[in-house]
């Protein structure tokens, strides 16, 4: 007789895997690597190429070092890889994205558990890793290459061999509305909606291009890779908490569009919020944790020292999701319950815990 | 003509697999020996009361309920008792099962038919009939039919949400007359007003048909095809809007819910006096050639039916042998089980037919939760587990858990999700965690 497997229902399970998600992801990333090649030529391209690189190979390397299960094979380490690769400026020396590579794989990924245990997104923290280590370097754009003008999409290559970063500096869109705040005037001051839309503005290689990023989110909220309640929470708020931060201007509605389309919130709703260890799942969490956002994001934005804000906001709600991912829902038919004062009682028992364990 | 279409929160959307949607119900062809379990029904198994060398008819009581909540067991072959037996059951147990070795003649003992019932003798009926709950759960129906609470609703489960299984689409398309019928002869014995037939929007040929039948008092409702549309509270939700509260029953709510199988074995053993022997069963899966419905004789083994339908499919395809559907059902270590009342559904799958994939770590993708119709959060009560704290899993409700495994079909990493809830429950219920 044939021997049959014997195991556990159900029986069947979806198609979907976490390799096709992170494949999905990739995919889904295309358009702003595209959208960066097309506005500042083969450079950032090649930084993401040594980006994934240090990736993957750190990965590979500390699970072999460890003797653990090699899982380069699941994509996430690409996804890490593209993902800063995307945040970095334009134009930066080789061994930024692979310093980065390597802080976000090894020290928050790989050191807390590997996928799905990192305690805030490793891109995120690599990128701030990063501009604490070369602020200069993490903090000078370039403009888009202008073909009439005699560059070419190989453009910035002479000029990375030995950068002088101060002499292709040019302002951000972030930049003008932090001095437009001193000064009080107007923050859009020549800058066209259909520009920044597009891309054609100083930012990050992946984050300018309003465009390609949606293109990128549509398709992943279609796949439902992601959570479409963070970005629409994330930048719903955004735009709310701007327009009460700047009511008091005249420049109001100005400041909501720059603030939307001018720095990295896009690509930080779509691609970075919505990491999946680090963001909570249940609905008042993911309220909680979208409206955070958004809130820290202007706040950084229009009272800190940095121009932008998007991922100090991203970091500290990724910290918050373990205490945010106590709110669990009430179950079907369960009598109701009151959230918060639940929230507080594990808060309360967590440190009990704690202080038992160690005696 | 329109239908409002209802649903619960949350659930999944399996591939539906219908494979055996248009195969008419046929005689299943009777085997030699039957083994006729005596505990085919929720509660104590019953007492036999027949003896080896006894001669039975088809139809015949040949174990009696044991107590309030059990069932009376009917022969389906007329023959000789051989012996009572011990063997496994389905779900992995066993069970004293009584063998009766088939004269193939059928002779037939049955029940007076009843033409205006009165609610008691209807009840009365069901119980001698031996009727449980067909769908699967098996509970037996005249208990369902005298509930503590003041009833107000009939909810028949027409849902039919498990991929694969075909059985109650086909009694809907072929015995439509006699389902109605039974559902008004369940609305009699319960004393209620109005019943609802609740079917998916994938099966729009059943509801059609029921629909041009009922009478007012009955309403079809189309169901948005999700699953577990047909799980017993995400039905009532979806039907009445009514939420069963956390360990009780639907009574709690004035709802009873009856599976389609069950109204029309109620109108076949009231109206012709026929006891609950056989059922309607689908065969289906890869591994056997001869798929469809049939009628199938109680204590048929399932050696048997495998013979009968693999047709000319070599044996080692067959890799996985699930009693039930395949988001519920039980998979087989081998084919020495025999069908009962509840065997709505056998499968042979091949390799490429269930899931194969290795487990591999949480992301935290957050889609059990998603998914989940209890509202509950398996990745963290998993993680619990893993933790041997059933404290928290308590705490997080595990209790409420229907196993109905949409979290571990909707894992991406193949987690065992709803295996761990399991675990958890039996734990909880072990340790006494209150």
């Amino acid at each position: 007789m044939a021997k049959f497997i014997v195991s556990s229902s159900p029986h069947i399970s979806t198609t979907f895997t976490t390799r096709r998600m992170m494949l999905d992801v990739i995919i889904a990333l295309v358009p702003a690597t595209i959208a960066s090649v097309l506005l500042y030529g083969f450079y950032p391209l090649c930084m993401m190429v040594l980006c994934v690189g240090s990736c993957v190979f750190a990965e590979w390397l500390f699970n072999l070092i460890t003797k653990k299960y090699q899982s380069v094979g699941d994509l996430s380490a690409v996804v890490t890889g593209m993902i800063l690769s995307l945040n970095l400026p334009p134009v930066v020396p080789f061994y930024v994205p692979m310093v980065g590579g390597f802080f976000a794989i090894v020290v928050v990924k790989m050191l807390f558990g590997g996928i799905g245990k990192n305690f805030a997104n490793p891109a995120i923290t690599a990128r701030i890793f990063l501009m604490l280590c070369w602020t200069t370097v993490m903090t000078s754009f370039v403009q888009p290459i202008d073909l009439s003008n005699g560059m070419n999409l190989f453009s910035f290559f002479d000029r990375a061999v030995d950068i002088d970063i101060s002499a292709i500096t040019s302002a951000t869109p972030l930049a003008g509305v932090k001095s437009s705040i001193a000064a009080g005037t107007n923050p859009a001051e020549g800058l066209s909606a259909l520009d920044m839309f597009l891309g054609r503005i100083g930012g990050s290689a992946g984050e300018v291009s309003t465009i390609a990023i949606l293109i990128g989110g549509i398709y992943l909220l279609i796949r439902k890779v992601i959570d479409w309640r963070i970005p629409a929470l994330y930048i719903g708020s955004t735009v709310v908490f701007t327009a009460i931060f700047f009511s008091g201007s005249e420049y109001v509605g100005q400041y909501v569009w720059t603030y939307l389309l001018g720095g990295g919130l896009m690509f930080g709703a779509f691609f970075m919020a919505t990491d999946y260890a680090t963001s909570p799942k249940t609905c008042l969490a993911v309220v909680i944790y979208g409206v955070g956002l958004g809130f820290l994001t202007v706040v950084f934005r229009k009272f800190g020292t940095m121009n932008e804000g998007v991922s100090f906001a991203i970091l500290l709600m990724n910290v918050l999701t373990p205490l945010l991912e106590k709110i669990t829902p009430r179950a079907f038919g369960a009598p109701k319950k009151n959230n918060l004062a639940k929230l507080m009682k594990h808060k309360r028992k967590d440190v009990a815990l704690e202080g038992g364990k160690n005696d | 003509m329109t239908f409002p279409l209802r649903t619960f929160r949350r659930g999944i959307h399996p591939p539906a697999n219908k494979f055996t949607k248009d195969a008419p119900l046929q005689e299943f062809p009777t085997p030699d020996t039957v083994f006729i379990s005596l505990s085919q029904h929720i509660g104590a198994p019953a007492t036999p009361t027949v003896a080896v060398g006894d001669h039975v008819d088809v139809g015949q009581v040949i174990a009696s309920a044991s107590g309030f909540v059990s069932a009376n067991v009917i022969s389906s072959v007329s023959g000789t008792v051989k012996a009572f037996c011990t063997l496994p059951t389905a779900n992995g147990g066993e069970a004293t099962h009584i063998e009766i070795e088939n004269d193939h003649l059928f002779t037939e003992q049955r029940l007076s038919a009843l033409n205006d019932p009165t609610k008691e003798e209807i009840i009365e009926r069901i119980k001698a009939a031996g009727i449980v709950g067909m769908g699967g759960a098996t509970f037996p129906t005249h208990v369902k039919l005298m509930p503590k609470d003041p009833i107000d609703t009939l909810i028949i489960n027409g849902a039919e949400c498990e991929p694969y299984i075909t059985c109650d689409y086909r009694l809907f398309m072929e015995e439509a007359v006699r389902v109605i019928d039974g559902v008004k002869l369940l609305m009699k014995a319960l004393d209620v007003k109005h019943a609802y037939i609740g079917i998916e929007a994938n099966k729009l040929p059943a509801i059609k048909r029921l629909a041009k039948l009922v009478p007012p008092e009955i309403d079809v409702m189309k169901l948005k095809t999700k699953y577990p549309q047909g799980a017993e509270k995400q039905l009532i939700f979806a039907i009445t809007h009514r939420t069963v509260p956390t360990g009780a029953l639907p009574a709690k709510v004035g709802c009873v819910v009856c599976n389609t199988h069950t109204a029309y074995c109620v109108a076949k053993a009231v109206r012709d006096g026929e006891t609950c022997y056989k059922r309607a069963m689908t065969v289906s899966g890869g591994g056997v050639e001869m798929r469809g419905n049939f009628w199938v004789r109680n204590g048929t083994p399932y050696q048997f039916i495998y013979d009968t339908c693999r047709g000319n499919v070599i044996e080692d395809v067959t890799r996985k042998v699930i009693s039930g559907g395949p988001m519920m059902g039980f998979a087989q270590a081998d084919l020495n089980v025999a069908t009962t009342k509840g065997s709505s559904c056998l499968l042979f799958l091949t390799d490429k037919e269930f899931n194969t994939s290795p487990t591999t770590p949480c992301i935290s993708c957050g889609k059990c939760i998603l998914n989940c119709p209890m509202s509950l959060v398996p990745r963290e009560i998993e993680r619990a587990e893993q933790k041997e704290d059933f404290e928290t899993t308590f705490k997080l409700g595990v209790l409420n858990c229907i196993e109905c495994g949409a979290c571990s079909y909707s894992c991406p990493a193949k987690r065992p999700l709803v295996q761990a809830m399991r675990l958890a429950k039996k734990e909880i219920k072990a340790r006494g965690i209150k």
